[in-house]
This record gives structure tokens, sequence and C-alpha cells, in this order.
């Protein structure tokens, strides 16, 4: 699977700036961003990029809500999630993992190897 | 038959009883010995603890009889607890107020009552502690004695359970607390971290030397702090009895097969030799320990990396497996450093204790490393410790019980 277009959903601007820089600088990836869960829901109808990295506490919208309404919207196709958490227990990571994602990354995250991390994750 | 009349203050009493959440619990072993104890003293083959309720009397412990709860209206406790004072009634069918009361009359046949009420520290009686008799009785004054230092006893259960109500109260409080403020302090530190990690990284042009030992500070430290928010994350839970151990038969060689891979990159950064060793194992093979192997497997790396911080560059750190006590397995991890001095060894396992060293390498802890070692090895009912020369060493070793294969 070819990566180009990411969609980064993060609710913190500051958190999205520091993964943009590193996903297109070192990754070389498109990057969209959006600031809530029905903002990532739209954008990602109009722009259909190839993953989304999806932030899990977003007031509101939550990680888990925005990703069933997108896979509500795009009827089978599957994007690839990928979840960001700053909630590190295990049984916490083990409920998330068990939603249908791709993988998760905990934060804080390293920028120079979170394109690493995501192709590890992808087995890209 | 009159019914007692309702203290003038009932509303304030039932919310006071309310507090102690007893209401419908559970029978206890404390309570049914105290009724025990007041049958036996006055002689009498029914003993109860009850609480008057708005509309109903009910029995935390019955002693003698098989209802759970009777009827406000016609319970002699409800007189006891509108009076504040112990109710003595000798024989209820020459008792005006009492001897038409279902409870005399109909199958019961209650003919001796008397009750102490359960006073709560504020002042409102929540209950009583009584003793009843199909037949007429008097009581004496020690029997009359006893049955009010055995009713203090019961109310002095009943406190004690708001004490202890209070403070599960203030320790899940407490936990929620660190939860939140770890996940708070998480996310401004995501944008700090990544910042500095990617002006570190160069990603944005190269940054002069000398400002970048600066950035490289800056970053440093925000991991540690990182570190250290995991570790009071990590304890907090453990402390809390959170954590989730998943016991299984482990080969201590195994485990101690991964702990030096995983640690062999530090050892080769401080030029630190590792090796390890087992004792040899008897005809029937090495025991297996019960434990959960990622939480022993912390515990044993959390020990390299504190051997490997104290040993001088070229130095060596040797591991053992060996039988330890009470048939359990011991795991030690020995280094060539400084030693610690006698009068630091009793603080080393408490929370935010570092020895004071000059090497700079012992910095990057969190002071919470042996706390949470601790924490881990006693909850697989195991045992930690250390023996130490000043000037020659230190061993920390712990021991976790053998898992005793089924039959």
């Amino acid at each position: 699977m070819s990566v180009r277009k990411i969609l980064l959903v993060d609710d913190e601007a500051d958190i999205r700036l520091v993964a943009e820089i590193s996903l297109s600088n070192l990754g070389g990836w498109q990057v969209i961003q959006a600031a809530s869960g029905p903002e990532a829901v739209a954008l990602a109808a109009r722009e259909k990029p190839d993953l989304v990295l999806l932030d899990v506490m977003m007031p509101g919208m939550d990680g888990p809500a925005t990703l069933e309404k997108l896979r509500e919207a795009e009827d089978g196709r599957a994007t690839p999630v990928i979840f960001m958490t700053a909630k590190v227990q295990k049984a916490e990571i083990d409920r998330l993992l068990g939603l249908g994602v791709r993988g998760l990354i905990p934060k804080p995250f390293d920028p120079m190897t979170l394109p690493d991390e995501i192709r590890r994750i992808l087995g890209t | 038959m009159r019914p007692a009349p309702v203290p003038p203050d009932e509303k304030e009493r039932l919310s006071a009883l309310r507090r102690y959440d007893l209401l419908d619990t559970l029978p206890e072993q404390v309570y049914d010995d105290l009724t025990e104890l007041a049958a036996y003293v006055c002689r009498v083959p029914i003993a109860l603890v009850s609480l008057v309720d708005s509309d109903r009397v009910w029995f935390k412990s019955r002693l003698g009889l098989c209802e759970a709860e009777v009827d406000r209206t016609y319970a002699f406790c409800a007189h006891t607890v509108f009076n504040g004072d112990l109710l003595v009634i000798p024989n209820t069918t020459l008792n005006r107020q009492f001897a038409d009361n279902p409870m005399v009359t109909g199958g019961l046949a209650v003919r001796f009552y008397a009750g102490t009420p359960l006073v709560s520290h504020d002042g409102y009686p929540l209950g009583t502690l009584c003793v009843i008799d199909s037949r007429p009785r008097k009581l004496n004054r020690k029997q009359t004695e006893m049955l009010r230092a055995i009713g203090r006893q019961v109310m002095s259960q009943i406190e004690l359970r708001l004490h202890i109500n209070d403070h599960q109260r203030i320790e899940r409080l407490k936990s929620e607390f660190v939860s939140v403020v770890s996940h708070e302090l998480r996310t401004p530190l995501t944008s700090i971290r990544g910042s500095l990690g990617l002006i570190e990284g160069g990603v944005l042009g190269e940054v002069p030397s000398p400002m970048c030992r600066l950035v490289e500070v800056a970053r440093s430290n925000t991991d540690r702090l990182i570190r250290l928010i995991n570790d009071i994350l990590d304890l907090e839970k453990i402390e809390a009895g959170k954590l989730d151990l998943h016991p299984r038969p482990l080969d201590p060689e195994d485990l101690l097969a991964v702990a030096v891979t995983e640690i062999q990159g530090i050892a080769d950064q401080s030029r630190v030799r590792l090796t390890w060793q087992a004792e040899p194992s008897g005809s029937a093979g090495r025991p297996r320990m019960l434990g959960d192997f990622d939480r022993l497997l912390q515990v044993l790396i959390n020990l390299f990396s504190n051997a490997i911080k104290v040993s001088p560059p070229g130095g060596a750190v040797e591991a053992r497996i060996e039988a330890g006590d009470c048939g359990r397995v011991r795991l030690s991890v020995h280094d060539h450093g400084p030693g610690i001095a006698a009068h630091e060894l009793s603080r080393i396992f408490g929370k935010f204790q570092q020895i004071d060293t000059s090497d700079s390498r012992s910095r990057g802890g969190t002071g919470l490393g042996l706390s949470i070692c601790k924490a881990i090895v006693e909850q697989h009912g195991g045992v930690i410790g250390v023996e130490t020369e000043e000037g020659k060493g230190s061993t920390f070793w712990f021991e976790i019980p053998v898992a005793t294969l089924p039959e």
C-alpha cells in the first residue's frame, strides 16, 4: 500500500504543526489537517486520504467516535487509521486497538522517528 | 398498641444513617460476634443489631431470628431509638404499651425485650443492639452494663466503616487526579518535545553548534520529565492495586536473556561488560517461577540499568540465577560501583530517592525506579533486597515464588 496523503487530526494546533513538519519534511508525505472529529469526517470524504492519524482525546467527538463516523461514510473502503494517544495505560491501549485501527502511537511521540514508526505499523 | 413517635429530627437522623452505607449489606462476622456475645451475657436466645430505617427496622446481625426486617410500626427498637436510652421490658404482657403488639400476640411471642441505642458520633440514634426472649426475665446490673458496652462496640464498628469509606474515596480521588494530571502534562510536553526534536534533528536547517548544545539540554530534560510522569503513573497504578499481572510459569534464564539483550546497547555505550551465570540445576531441572514476564523484565532491566550507571568504565556487571529462601528463585545483579553507605540503605527503596553521586549518568533517573521494582516484586509475593560494601559494589536481588506444577 503506498501512502501519499495523510489526514492529521488533533485539536492541539501545536501538535499538528510538529507532526506536519515531521510527516512532510522527513516522511515526504502530503499532509492535510483537521482540528476536530466533524472536520476530519468532512475532509476525509472530500480528500480521500491514504492514512488518517487520529488523536484519541478531543473535545466533543473523540477519536473512537470519529473513527466510527469515518467508517460509516466510506462504505467499506476502510482507510487505514492510526490512533495517537496520551493515555498509555495497557487496558486503554488494548481497548483502542480492538476498535479496528492499524496501530497506535503514544504521545509524546518523537517527530524524528515518527515517519519510521508509521511505516513500521503499516508494514511498508 | 401505639407505634413509637417519630423523632423530631428524623430527616437528619435518616441521612446520618444513610452515610454509613450499611442498610441491606451482607452479614459480617464482627457484628455476628457481638450479637452472640450479647445473647450469651443476657442468657437469651435472640440478639439483634437493628437499624431503624424510614418505614422498617432492618437487622445487620440477627441471632435466633429468621426475619431480615420488620415493619417499623410494631418494632420495639423504634421506641428505643425515640427514647435514645436503654429500654428494658421484663414482661411485655404486663406492659400496656406492648401487650397487644403483634410481636407479642403473634408467633414470635416476645415476652422480654432490652435494647440499647446505637448513637452516632454526632448524636443520632441509628438503631439498637437488643436482646429478646419468649419468656419474661430481668437483667441484673452487670448484664445491663455489658449490654450497653457491647452496644458501644457495635457503634464503633459502624463508625469505622465511615473512616474506611472515606479512605477509599480519597484513594480514588488521588488516583483520578494523578491520571488526569499525567494526561494534561503529556499534551504540552508532546509539543515541546516535538519542536525540540525537530530543531535538534536539523529538519528545518542546520543549528549552530553552541545553540545545538542548549537545545539538547532542553530536549533531554523534557525526556526526563516524560519518564517521570510515566513512572509516577506506573507507581500509582501498582500501589492502587490496579496492576494487571498475568502470571505464568517462567524460566528465569529466558527472563535474564531478554533483559541482557535489551540492556546491551546501554552497557556498550558505558563500556560496561555484562556477564551472567545460572547455578547448576538439580536433576528435575530448574524450577520455574510464577510471574508476569513483562513486569519482571521491567524489574530486571531497572536493576541492570542502575548497576551500569554506578559502574566505572570498563567495569563488569554480573547477574546470577540461584535458589532463594523458602523455595523461591533468586535473581541478582552485582556491580563493582562505589557501594551504598549504611545510612542510605534504609531509604533506597523509597520514593524519589537517589543516591547522590557526581556521576552524570545517574541524573537521567527519576528516583522512582526501585520503588516500582519493590512494588512489582511484592505483588508477586516475592522479596527484594540489597547487599552492599562501600568501595566494593552492591548486589541487588529479588526472589519470586516458584510455580507449582499441577500434579
